[in-house]
């Protein structure tokens, strides 16, 4: 048993985006479930950050199953080109967890060239957040196109910036072809349902 | 024209790999405590970065780890799993913080999937790598990265010297590498404290290459009391 065996979905994207707020909307979601779940965290700067994650899910998951990994300030290398720590972390889950069936793997935020290497991620989110500007998915960042699932978050925020969500979604259908996005509000949970539905199907049920 | 087989080539071209931070064994995440000597406000310049990183070549690459890769070298080559294994045992031994330990069976256990068990011939060395990289998979040995190194540099034909030579040279140019994401130094400021060091790496291996297993030690207290509270840190970039 390791890290070859157990589902990985990795959550990348700018820093403050929302990733943190989706793994935590969506880890009590798939414990509900019947799923057993591992949180990894990169790049998390104290050990106090890692106790805050693993008090958040005190009641979900057993302590041993929320790790933070630090990725020497090269957080694209962490999930990427070299993803040996995170791998590593996730034989631990496993070495002690054998009956896991998924991990999420947050990446440290990053800028929009960040994709996860495959051997790390079957399925790769990529959040955004319209208040980074609506012009973000024509920008075309790797990040945009390549992820399994596009995930426009913060979308409560988007009268507050100037951001139209319809500008947004014309651009995103655009540059995504044929592949998925799904608008989230991380704050009341709307378009959650629809990201569990994608990483259910293409993951858990594949 | 005509081409004339190159026998060095293949262990030229290894002994660049292993020192390539391309390699993904995760050297980029370890600091050996250099984060905490930053932290804490002890290295300002380059000159400081020089001296330390002699200090650690001289106290603790050298010391403990070129005895033991070459030790791991010569026991692979003379198919000895266990003078391989008590190098291993050793080693963690004289290894003290926890994260120096940590970073190194680490990256150790993903060079050892990456690189051990592939090259099995004729010989029976084979059996050797298998039965080692089984140990380190489950845990039957610590699986330090010198170690592996030393194994897969043999099994690769670089000699015990050019082995120990481009592994000081990649724990270096490793630790220059976090100086710079930590701290503020330029590109030409770090080449030429890489550069002073080069005598430092050749001066180390000279004296170290052929040290018995049994002369492994470290003394280089405050690394290691600065790997320790590494642990506790408050800010933290690195594994160690
Ligand atoms: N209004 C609003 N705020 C949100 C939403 N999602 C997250 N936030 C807030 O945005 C901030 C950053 O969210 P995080 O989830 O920490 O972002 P992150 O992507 O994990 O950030 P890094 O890990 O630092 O890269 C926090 O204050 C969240 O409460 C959302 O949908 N709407
Ligand atoms: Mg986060």
């Amino acid at each position: 048993m390791g890290y070859r065996d157990v589902a990985k979905v990795g959550l990348g994207g700018p820093v403050g985006s929302g990733k943190t707020a989706l793994v935590e909307r969506l880890v009590p979601e798939l414990v509900a479930r019947d799923y057993e779940v591992g949180v990894i965290a990169n790049d998390i700067m104290t050990q106090e950050d890692a106790d805050v994650f693993r008090e958040s899910f005190a009641d979900l998951l057993a302590p041993d199953l929320v790790a933070g990994v630090e990725t020497g300030a090269c957080p694209h290398t962490g999930i990427r080109e070299d993803p040996s720590m995170n791998l590593a972390k996730i034989d631990e889950f496993t070495e002690r967890h054998p009956d896991l069936d998924v991990v999420l793997v947050e990446s440290g935020g990053d800028n929009l060239a960040a994709t996860f290497n495959p051997e790390l991620a079957d399925y790769f989110l990529f959040v955004i957040s319209v208040a980074e500007g609506e012009d973000i998915p024509r920008k075309r960042g790797p990040g945009v196109t390549q992820a399994d699932l596009l995930v426009v978050n913060k979308t409560d925020l988007a009268p507050h910036v100037d951001a139209d969500l319809e500008v947004i979604e014309d651009d995103a259908a655009a540059v995504r072809g044929d592949d998925p996005f799904v608008f989230t509000n991380c704050k009341d949970g709307a378009g959650v349902d629809a990201v569990l539905e994608h990483v259910e199907r293409e993951v858990l049920f594949a | 024209m005509t081409t004339t087989p190159d026998p060095d080539a293949g262990a030229f071209l290894t002994a660049l790999r292993l020192s390539d931070s391309f390699l993904p064994v995760g050297g980029y995440t370890a600091s050996y405590g250099l984060e905490q000597y930053v932290n804490e406000g002890r290295i300002e310049d380059g000159d400081d970065l020089r001296e330390l990183l002699a200090a650690y070549l001289r106290r603790i690459v050298g010391p403990c780890e070129t005895v033991a890769l070459a030790n791991a070298h010569a026991a692979s080559g003379a198919g000895d799993l266990e003078a391989l294994l008590a190098v291993d045992e050793r080693l963690h031994a004289v290894t003290m913080p926890r994260e120096f330990r940590e970073s190194s069976t680490k990256a150790g256990a993903k060079l050892c999937e990456l690189l051990v068990g592939d090259t099995t011939d004729g010989d029976g060395n084979g059996d050797l790598e298998n039965a080692f990289a089984d140990a380190v998979a489950t845990d039957a040995t610590p699986g330090h990265y010198p170690v592996v190194y030393g194994v897969v540099a043999q099994r690769r034909g670089l000699s015990r010297r050019q082995a120990c030579l481009s592994h000081a040279y990649s724990f270096v140019t490793g630790l220059l590498g976090a100086a710079q994401r930590l701290g503020r130094f330029g590109h030409t400021e770090i080449q030429a404290v890489l550069e002073a060091l080069e005598p430092v790496i050749a001066e180390v291996c000279t004296r170290h290459v052929d040290d018995e297993p049994t002369a492994m030690a470290s003394f280089a207290p405050l690394a290691e009391i600065m790997g320790m509270r590494h642990e506790r840190a408050g800010r933290r970039l690195f594994m160690s």
